[in-house]
C-alpha cells in the first residue's frame, strides 16, 4: 500500500439514521448503526472495491464520502486535508458519484447533451466551446460517434449506454475521485465487463481514485486493487484484492467466498456460519459476527475486536489474529491456526 | 493492464425496451377517440371565450321594449275586479331575431349565452392557473425541502383540505361583495378553496423524486437547489401538474355556477354590476319560473353549456391519465391489435390464450425416443407478446424436455424469453401474450395425493384441468415472489389454505402438522408458521414460497430466477436445501437464471436462449468448458474467475438485441467474432453435433465451415464416459 498521502479519506466515519418503531402513539425513534467506525482510503490510480451483503453499508459509506450526507462522527480528508463543510462545488468538482441504477440516475424528460452540458456550465469546464467538450466526453467512454448520441433521450439507449452517459457526466468536471455505487449490478451479464474495463482504463489512463462498490466478489477481484469487506455496518478486513481471494483472514470473507458462485469448484462448498446479518437497531455486542461465526471465543461476545496487520497491506477485525496471550483471560477453544482451517474452506 | 474498450459499444441498437416506462417528453397526448371527442367537444368553447363578447347581437343587458309582450294577465286583476290590470311579461320563444328567444326581461338569451361563457371559462382557467400556481409553490417546495418547511407548508395545505371548500367559498363570496364584479378577485376566491388538493398530491410526488437518483446526481454534480427544483424535478411533474390544471378548470367552473346560482356572484343589473355567467343565468330563469313555464330556452342553453364543458375536459382529463399511467394505453392498444388480428382473447387470468390452427407437432414418443423419464415435453414453442403486425415473437420454436429428478438450466440475458418460455408452458401468462404454435406434454405420474395421471396437452387443455394441474403437480417459484406472499395472514394460514383446498382430507391437526414440516424442510423453525411475512427476513420469505410450492408434492418445479434478489450466503443455502429436497423428492425442475456460472454447480443440462430461440443445449459441464456456440463462449467470458491470474476479459460487445428489429440471419451475428455471411442470411436451426448429446445452433458447426479451436474444446462428459 502506498505512503503517499491518499486523494480521499474516511476517518471513523460512523452513521446512525433514527427510525420509527411501533405504530401511532407509541412510536419511538431507534437509532439504525449503519456505519460504525469505517476508515477508508482511496488512492491516485488505484480501485478500491468495497464488498459486503444487501445493507451492510456500503451505499451509506460511499454516500458520506461523495458528501451526500453528513457523517455523525468521524471525518472525510480530500488530499489530506479535512474536506470543506456542506458541499461547495470545490469539492464536487473533485469528487465525483456513479450511481447504481442507470435508469434512474438520468433524468428521463432531458437529452444526452443537457446531462453532460450541466456539469460543464457550472464548473466552467466547457473553454467556450460546450459542444466539443461533450463530443470528447462522450469519445472517452466509447459512446462513439459522439453525434448519435447527444440528441438522444434516456430511454432511447441500452442499459450499458447509460451507465457510460451517467459516469461521463461525472468525469465532465474532471474528478480526482469517482465513487461508483455498484454500478453494474443492473446490467445485463453481457455487457457489465465492458464498463468495468472502462473504469479500469480511466484509473489507468487518468489516474483517478476510484471506489467500486459492489456485492460481486468476483468482480472486485477483477476490477479492485484493494478489497475493503463489510459487515453490518463495520470494515471487517481489507487487502490487496489476489490475497483477499486467495487467503482470506476473516471468518465473515472466508464464508462470503465459500457461498459465491464458482464454476471450477469440484465438490460443493461447505458454508460455516449459516444466518442472516443481525438488526443493526440492535447489533450483537463486541464482534457483530459472533453469532454466526464458527470460531467465536467467549471475548468475541464481549469485546470488539482490534484491526490486526495480517500481512503487510492486510488488516483484519478479527480476535482470532490476536495473540492468544493478548485476548485477555478466560478464554477457550482457540484454534491452532486459523489458516489450517481455512484452507477447508476455500477449495480451489 | 492497457484496456480498450471502444470496441464494446456501436453506435445504439435502440436497446432492449426500458422496464420504467416513464412519460417520454412534455406532453404528447395520445390519438385516443376519447381526447378527440373531448377536445372537439371544448373548441367551441374555446372560440366564445375568446371572441364571445363581440359576436354577440345584442347586450345581454338590454332590455327590448317593444317585445315586452304583456300576455299573461296575473290572476285578481283586470277588468271587472277593481284593481288594474297587471300583466305579467312573457319571454318569446327562438325566432329569426332572438336565435335562442328571450328573457322574461325581453333580454336576448343567445348573446347572454355567448357573454356567459366568455366570463365562466375565464374566470375557470384563472382560477385554475392561480390555483395550479399555488399548489406548485406549496406542494413542490414542502415536497423538496422537507423538515421544518414541510410541516409548516403541508399544516396549511391540509387546514385548507380540512375546510369543505363550498362553505368557505360561500363565506368568502359572501363578505367580499363585490367580488362578483371582477373576474379577477372571483378567480382569486374560488382558487383558495381549490389548490390544497393537487398540493398534496405534488408533494407526494416531489417527495418520490427527491431522492430519485438522477435529482442526487444533479446534485453531486454541484447543480443549485432552484435549478434542480426548475430543471429536474417540475418538467417530470408536467403530465400530473396538467391533469391537476384540468380538474381544477372543471372545478372552479362548477364552483363558480354554484355560487351564482346562489346569487352570491353578483347581479348583472345591481351596482357594481355582476358578471353574466351560466349560473347567473340559470339564477334568473329558476327565480322566474322558466321551468314551470315551459320556456326551456331560457335555462336549457347555460345547462347544457355546463354539461358539454364538464364532458369535454373529463374526456380530455381521461387521455392525461392514461398517458400518466402505461398500463391502461397498453392495456386498449392490445385489445384493438387482437380484434383486428381476428383473435378474441379473454382476460382470464392464468389462461394464456393458444391460437387454433397450430402446425402439428411430431411427439417425443411419435420420434420414436426415450419418453421414458420425461416429465414436461415443449415441442416447437412459440409465444407472441400482442398480435397482428405489431407482435413481439418473443419465443421461437422451442424443443424443451424435462426429466424426472433431474434439473435443467436455462441461461440467457436479460429479455431473451426464459420466463415467457416457461411460463406460456404451463400457460400462466397473460395477455398480450399469445401461444402461436408448439405443443406442451405433461405425462403425470403423481407423487402424492391423487392428481391426474396420464400425458395431458397442456395447450389444448381447459381452466379445469389447468388448474388441477398447476400448484398441485407443476408449481412455480418466481424471483418476486417472496413479495406474493400476503402481508395481513400468517405464514401458518396461508399453508392451511393451500392445504385445505387441495388436501381436503387432511384433518386441520394434521394440515398444522405437515405445515410445520414443510417449513423445515426449507431450514425454517416451525415456531415461524405464527410470523406475519414482515417479520421474516428476504431470505426466509423466498424459502417459504419454496415451501409453499412444494407443498403438494408437485413432480415438476419451474424455478425463475429464484434466489437473484438475494445475497450470494443465503442464495447458497437456498440452493443447498432445493437440491436436498429434489433428491429426496424426485421432482425435475426447471431453473432460469442469467448466472452461467451459478447453474454450472447445480443443472444437470443447460440450455442457452438469445432472442427467443434456443441457442445450445448440453449436459452442464459440457457446456461450460466446452462451448460450441460464440454466444455462450462469450457469456462464459463475463464471468471473471474467483482463481488464478487476473487477467482482462472482453466481454460480449454490443448491446443485447431488440426483438422488434431483430438482426437478419442469426440474430447473434452484429456481436459474433466469427460471424459469416451465410450467418447473415439464414436463421441456423437447432441440431446435434457430430452425433454427440448436445445440440447447437450456429453455422459453424454445420457443413465444411472451420470450427476456431476456442469452439471445439475436447467435450468433458464425452471423456468421462469413456473414462
Ligand atoms: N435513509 C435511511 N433511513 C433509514 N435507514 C437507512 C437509510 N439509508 C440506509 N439505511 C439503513 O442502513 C443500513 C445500510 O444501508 P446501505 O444502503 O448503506 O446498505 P448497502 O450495503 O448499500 O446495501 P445494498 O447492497 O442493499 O445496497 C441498512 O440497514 C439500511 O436499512
Ligand atoms: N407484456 C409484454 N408485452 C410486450 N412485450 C413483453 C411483455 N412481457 C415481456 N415482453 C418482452 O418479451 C421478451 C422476453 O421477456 P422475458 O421476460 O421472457 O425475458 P427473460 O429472459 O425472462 O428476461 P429476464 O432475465 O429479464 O427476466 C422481452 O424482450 C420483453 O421485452
Ligand atoms: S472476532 Fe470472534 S466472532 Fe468475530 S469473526 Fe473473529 S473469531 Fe469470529
Ligand atoms: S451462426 Fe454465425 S453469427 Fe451465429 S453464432 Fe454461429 S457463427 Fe456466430
Ligand atoms: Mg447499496
Ligand atoms: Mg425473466
Amino acid at each position: 500500500m502506498s505512503t503517499e498521502t491518499p486523494v480521499l479519506e474516511g476517518r471513523d466515519l460512523t452513521r446512525y439514521f433514527w427510525v420509527k418503531q411501533g405504530r401511532g402513539p407509541l412510536a419511538r425513534s431507534v437509532p439504525v448503526h449503519a456505519v460504525d467506525r469505517v476508515s477508508v482510503r482511496l488512492d491516485a490510480g488505484k480501485v478500491t472495491a468495497l464488498v459486503g451483503e444487501s445493507g451492510a453499508g456500503k451505499t451509506t459509506v460511499a454516500r458520506l464520502l461523495a458528501k451526500i450526507i453528513k457523517p455523525d462522527e468521524g471525518q472525510v480528508l480530500l488530499n489530506g486535508r479535512p474536506a470543506p463543510r456542506g458541499r461547495p462545488r470545490s469539492y464536487s468538482s473533485q469528487v465525483q458519484m456513479v450511481f447504481q441504477d442507470p435508469f434512474a440516475s438520468l433524468n428521463p424528460v432531458h437529452r444526452i447533451r443537457h446531462h453532460l452540458v450541466r456539469p460543464l456550465e457550472i464548473h466552467h469546464m466547457a473553454g467556450g466551446n460546450v459542444d466539443a467538450a461533450v463530443a470528447e466526453l462522450l469519445r472517452r467512454v466509447a459512446l462513439n460517434p459522439p453525434e448519435n448520441f447527444t440528441g438522444k433521450f434516456p430511454h432511447e439507449l441500452s442499459g450499458g449506454q447509460r451507465q457510460r452517459v451517467a459516469i461521463a457526466r461525472a468525469l465532465a468536471v474532471r474528478p480526482r475521485v469517482l465513487i461508483a455505487d455498484e454500478p453494474v449490478s443492473m446490467l445485463d451479464v453481457s455487457i457489465r465487463l465492458g464498463v468495468l474495463n472502462l473504469l479500469a482504463e480511466l484509473r489507468d489512463e487518468e489516474r483517478l481514485a476510484i471506489l467500486y462498490v459492489t456485492h460481486d466478489i468476483a468482480s472486485a477481484r477483477y476490477l479492485a486493487d484493494t478489497i475493503v469487506v463489510m459487515y453490518a455496518g463495520q470494515l471487517v478486513e481489507s487487502a490487496p484484492s489476489a490475497t483477499l481471494t486467495d487467503s482470506p483472514a476473516h471468518p465473515y470473507t472466508q464464508l462470503l467466498l465459500s457461498a459465491a458462485p464458482d464454476p471450477d469448484r469440484v465438490t460443493p462448498p461447505h458454508l460455516e456460519g449459516r444466518g442472516a446479518p443481525p438488526s443493526l437497531s440492535a447489533p450483537p455486542s463486541g464482534c457483530r459476527f459472533h453469532p454466526r461465526c464458527p470460531f467465536v471465543m467467549d471475548i468475541c461476545k464481549r469485546e470488539v475486536p482490534p484491526s490486526i496487520a495480517v500481512s503487510p497491506g492486510h488488516v483484519a477485525a478479527c480476535w482470532l489474529h490476536v495473540d492468544p496471550a493478548e485476548r485477555g483471560g478466560g478464554e477457550n477453544g482457540v484454534l491452532a491456526t486459523p489458516s489450517a482451517s481455512m484452507e477447508n474452506e476455500i477449495k480451489r | 493492464m492497457t484496456i480498450d474498450s471502444t470496441a464494446l459499444t456501436q453506435a445504439p441498437l435502440a436497446g432492449p425496451t426500458p422496464k420504467s416506462m416513464l412519460p417520454k417528453v412534455g406532453l404528447r397526448l395520445p390519438r385516443s377517440p376519447k381526447v378527440i371527442a373531448g377536445l372537439a367537444l371544448l373548441a367551441p368553447f374555446a372560440v366564445v371565450a375568446v371572441i364571445g363578447r363581440w359576436i354577440s347581437p345584442y347586450s345581454p343587458n338590454a332590455t327590448d321594449p317593444q317585445h315586452w309582450v304583456q300576455h299573461v294577465l296575473v290572476p285578481g286583476t283586470g277588468p271587472g275586479t277593481g284593481i288594474t290590470a297587471n300583466y305579467y311579461p312573457l319571454p318569446l320563444p327562438p325566432s329569426a331575431e332572438h336565435w335562442l328567444g328571450t328573457t322574461v326581461f325581453a333580454q336576448d338569451v343567445l348573446s347572454q349565452v355567448l357573454t356567459s361563457t366568455q366570463a365562466t371559462l375565464f374566470v375557470g382557467l384563472i382560477a385554475a392557473v392561480i390555483a395550479t400556481v399555488l399548489s406548485i409553490l406549496f406542494g413542490v417546495t414542502a415536497g423538496y425541502f422537507g423538515g421544518n418547511a414541510d410541516e409548516v407548508l403541508s399544516l396549511i395545505s391540509n387546514v385548507f383540505l380540512a375546510i369543505p371548500g363550498l362553505p368557505l367559498l360561500i363565506v368568502l363570496a359572501d363578505y367580499v361583495p363585490s367580488a362578483g364584479s371582477s373576474i379577477l378577485l372571483v378567480a382569486f376566491i374560488i382558487a383558495v378553496t381549490a389548490w390544497a388538493y393537487s398540493s398534496r398530491v405534488l408533494r407526494a410526488q416531489t417527495l418520490s423524486l427527491r431522492n430519485r437518483d438522477f435529482v442526487e446526481a444533479a446534485r453531486v454534480t454541484g447543480e443549485g437547489r432552484f435549478r434542480i427544483i426548475l430543471a429536474e424535478i417540475l418538467p417530470n411533474l408536467v403530465p400530473i401538474v396538467a391533469a391537476s390544471f384540468l380538474f381544477t378548470t372543471l372545478y372552479a367552473i362548477y364552483a363558480y355556477v354554484a355560487i351564482s346560482f346562489l346569487g352570491l356572484g353578483g347581479s348583472p343589473t345591481s351596482s357594481p354590476p355582476g358578471l353574466w355567467n351560466w349560473g347567473e343565468m340559470l339564477r334568473e330563469g329558476f327565480a322566474n319560473n322558466a321551468i314551470r313555464g315551459g320556456w326551456w330556452w331560457w335555462w336549457a342553453p347555460p345547462g347544457l353549456c355546463v354539461a358539454l364543458l364538464g364532458t369535454g375536459l373529463a374526456l380530455v382529463n381521461f387521455g392525461i391519465d392514461e398517458f400518466i399511467n402505461p398500463r391502461l394505453r397498453v392495456a386498449g392498444l392490445t385489445r384493438k391489435a387482437a380484434k383486428k388480428a381476428g383473435i378474441t382473447s379473454h382476460a382470464t387470468l392464468g389462461m394464456t390464450p393458444v391460437v387454433g390452427n397450430r402446425p402439428a407437432v411430431p411427439s417425443l414418443a411419435a420420434r420414436s425416443q426415450n419418453v421414458g423419464d420425461a416429465v414436461l415435453e415443449i415441442h416447437g414453442l412459440s409465444v407472441d407478446y400482442g398480435y397482428g403486425d405489431d407482435a413481439v415473437h418473443a419465443v421461437v420454436d422451442c424443443d424443451l424436455v424435462l426429466r424426472r429428478g433431474r434439473v435443467l438450466g436455462l441461461a440467457g440475458e436479460s429479455g431473451s424469453g426464459k420466463s415467457t418460455l416457461a411460463l406460456a408452458a404451463i400457460r400462466l401468462l397473460r395477455s398480450p401474450a399469445v401461444i402461436t404454435g408448439g405443443q406442451v406434454l405433461f405425462h403425470s405420474k403423481p407423487i402424492g395425493g391423487d392428481g391426474p395421471r396420464g400425458t395431458i396437452d397442456m395447450l389444448a387443455s381447459d381452466k379445469e384441468e389447468l388448474r388441477s394441474v398447476r400448484w398441485s403437480e407443476i408449481s412455480v417459484v418466481l424471483q418476486s415472489s417472496m413479495n406474493a406472499l400476503n402481508p395481513v395472514i400468517t405464514i401458518g394460514a396461508q399453508f392451511d389454505d393451500l392445504l385445505r383446498v387441495h388436501r381436503p382430507k387432511l384433518s386441520r391437526s394434521a394440515r398444522v402438522e405437515r405445515s410445520g414440516e414443510l417449513l423445515d424442510m426449507v431450514g425454517i423453525n416451525a415456531d415461524r408458521l405464527r410470523s406475519y411475512p414482515h417479520e421474516l427476513s428476504g431470505g426466509m420469505r423466498q424459502r417459504a414460497m419454496i415451501a409453499i410450492a412444494l407443498a403438494l408434492e408437485p413432480q415438476v418445479m419451474i424455478l425463475d430466477e429464484p434466489t437473484t434478489a438475494l445475497d450470494v450466503v443465503t442464495q447458497r443455502e437456498i440452493l443447498e436445501e432445493l437440491i436436498g429436497l429434489r433428491d429426496r423428492l424426485g421432482f425435475a425442475a426447471l431453473f432460469i437464471t442469467h448466472d452461467l456460472s451459478l447453474l454450472v454447480e447445480l443443472a444437470d443440462e443447460i440450455a442457452v436462449m438469445y432472442a427467443g430461440r434456443l441457442m445450445e443445449r448440453a449436459p452442464a459441464a459440457s457446456l461450460f468448458n466446452a462451448p460450441r456456440l460464440p454466444y455462450t463462449h462469450g457469456l462464459i467470458h463475463c464471468f471473471p474467475p474467483m482463481h488464478g491470474k487476473r487477467e482482462r476479459m472482453q466481454g460480449i460487445p454490443g448491446s443485447p438485441p431488440d426483438l422488434n428489429d431483430l438482426p437478419k440471419g442469426c440474430a447473434f451475428h452484429p456481436r459474433c467474432a466469427w460471424a459469416m455471411e451465410q450467418c447473415r442470411h439464414d436463421v441456423p436451426q437447432l441440431a446435434p453435433v457430430n452425433g454427440s448429446a448436445r445440440e447447437v445452433a450456429c453455422w459453424l458447426h454445420r457443413g465444411d465451415a472451420k470450427v476456431p479451436a476456442e469452439l471445439a474444446r475436447p467435450d468433458p462428459g464425452v471423456a468421462e464416459v469413456h473414462a
